[in-house]
């Protein structure tokens, strides 16, 4: 189950509430909607949202009516609440915040905004609750990572992925996850732990149960990865860092935002153009608390594939070869792997790149996927 | 009038803004209807609503002269000088139907 948030949208406005819905939806949001104050109670109490968007002017029960409702009901007093409020009704806006609303949003409204005040309240609260009640659901997520480390294409259909993992050692120091976001967001994300001489088996378990905490709609890509980078700083060994990329595809917005910390660039292959290369610079995670990370935003089309992989792929330390000068090579292999599946599609790539499969030197993760 | 421009502004596909400008106008029409009914028995309580309705949905998709239209009624009613409605009415439903045409040249 995707572990996206739900948003309670209660306006007795038709066109309002599908305005609002289409809007966050596209974020990846899952939405309910009341067109009365008396229904919002009810579904709220029913099934609690993630935060609460509410009109103040309704027939009937106005959205005075419901917040007080809401505040006096354990199961509803901690959502935020967010007023759908006139421009200039000042006394409006006060008397919300009196009654426990978090913020305002003033009518007309344009979506872009209410979609900014819903991630910033999502953020605040999750910021909140976290103090009081994720520790055991941190270490929950982690026994469950620990349980389910590397992720397989039919464990999860709807990121149309393929993966070609080949560790040296057991506890291979290359790593990889993709994250089920919301219905259409999903999130990729590779690394190479530097060094092979310390066990990175622990180190790759909590990356993974921080991707799972932080890699979540309401963060941007470059928010969730400077998140966990504020994590590995503490618990990362000294001389210990990591290289990564971070990929995350929201089909329906048809863009992919791609976070690069000191990895090789992503090999984009559109379905009617050739395959190129795409990166940034950027940092490497782990090593400095405030940090600078490349990004790209790519708009893709159906069809298109993103293949992201680790510098075994294409470094040798034996030959000298180093990826910026080796990836032209990825192209060609990427060309090649056109019509196979995507499933299939990276260990063609690795075939194509390394037909001695002996004499690989470093760990290596292809991940592909079809947008 | 450029649906396609107005959509974009908002953020949103041609095709979801359509959309729910086809809503606005099921919406919208049922709105004047309620709207032409308390002009004629002087109900103001329906006058009030009937505007705000009209008014929250015009100005959130960017239709700012019914916006500013249906303030102009809610401002009558405060007033007390509903005899000034008929051309705003009249004006209100010229734009509606200029959305409507727009709405058509989009969809076929």
């Amino acid at each position: 189950m995707s572990p996206s948030f739900t948003i309670l949208v209660a306006d007795d406005n038709p066109v309002n509430r599908a305005m609002m819905s289409k809007t966050l939806q596209k974020e990846g949001y899952r939405i309910v909607t009341a067109d009365s104050g008396k229904r919002a109670r009810q579904m709220a109490t029913a099934e609690p949202p993630d935060l609460i968007l509410l009109d103040i002017c309704m027939p009937g029960e106005s959205g005075f009516d419901v917040i007080k409702h809401f505040k006096s009901n354990a199961r509803t007093a901690s959502i935020p609440v967010i007023f759908l409020t006139a421009l200039s009704d000042v006394d409006s806006k006060v008397e919300g915040f009196n009654l426990g609303a978090v913020d305002y949003i003033t009518k007309p409204f344009h979506p872009q905004e209410v979609s900014a005040r819903v991630s910033l309240h999502l953020k605040l609260s999750i910021a909140t609750n976290s103090l009081i009640n994720s520790q055991a659901e941190k270490l929950r997520q982690l026994t469950e990572a620990q349980t389910s480390f590397l992720i397989t294409p039919e464990q999860e259909p709807g990121a149309h992925f393929g993966v070609h993992y080949m560790a040296l050692h057991e506890a291979g120091g290359d790593f990889y996850d993709v994250l089920h976001i919301s219905e259409d967001i999903y999130g990729y994300f590779v690394a190479d732990f530097s060094g092979h001489d310390i066990s990175t088996g622990y180190l790759t378990s909590s990356v993974k149960g921080l991707l799972k905490q932080n890699c979540t709609q309401i963060y941007t890509p470059m928010e969730s990865m400077n998140l966990i980078n504020g994590v590995l700083v503490e618990i990362l060994p000294a001389e210990k860092y990591l290289t990564a990329c971070y990929a995350r595809l929201n089909r329906r917005k048809r863009v992919m935002e791609i976070v690069f910390a000191g990895h090789p660039p992503v090999c984009y292959v559109p379905a009617d153009a050739p395959a190129r290369l795409i990166g940034a610079e950027g940092d490497p995670m782990g090593i400095f608390k405030s940090t600078l990370f490349g990004i790209v935003s790519l708009s893709v089309s159906e069809g298109d594939r993103v293949y992201i992989y680790t510098d075994g792929l294409v470094e040798s330390p034996a030959t000298k070869k180093m990826w910026h000068s080796e990836t032209e090579k990825m192209l060609d292999a990427c060309e090649k792997g056109r019509s196979v599946p995507i499933e299939q599609a990276p260990r063609t790539v690795s075939d194509h790149l390394c037909p001695n499969r002996e004499t690989q030197e470093d760990d290596m993760v292809i991940l592909a996927m079809e947008i | 009038m450029d649906l396609k421009a107005i959509g974009e502004d908002l953020g949103l596909e041609e095709s979801e803004f359509l959309e729910i400008v086809e809503l606005f106008l099921e919406t919208a029409d049922i709105d004047i209807d309620r709207l032409k009914q308390a002009i004629i028995s002087g109900d103001r309580q329906t006058l009030t609503e009937a505007a705000h309705s009209l008014k929250g949905s015009a100005g959130n998709l960017g239709f700012t002269e019914i916006y500013r239209l249906s303030k102009e009624i809610e401002a009558a009613v405060r007033e007390n000088t509903l005899d000034s409605l008929g051309p705003v009415m009249e004006a209100i439903e010229a734009f509606k139907v200029g959305i409507q045409k727009a709405l058509e040249t989009r969809t076929t």
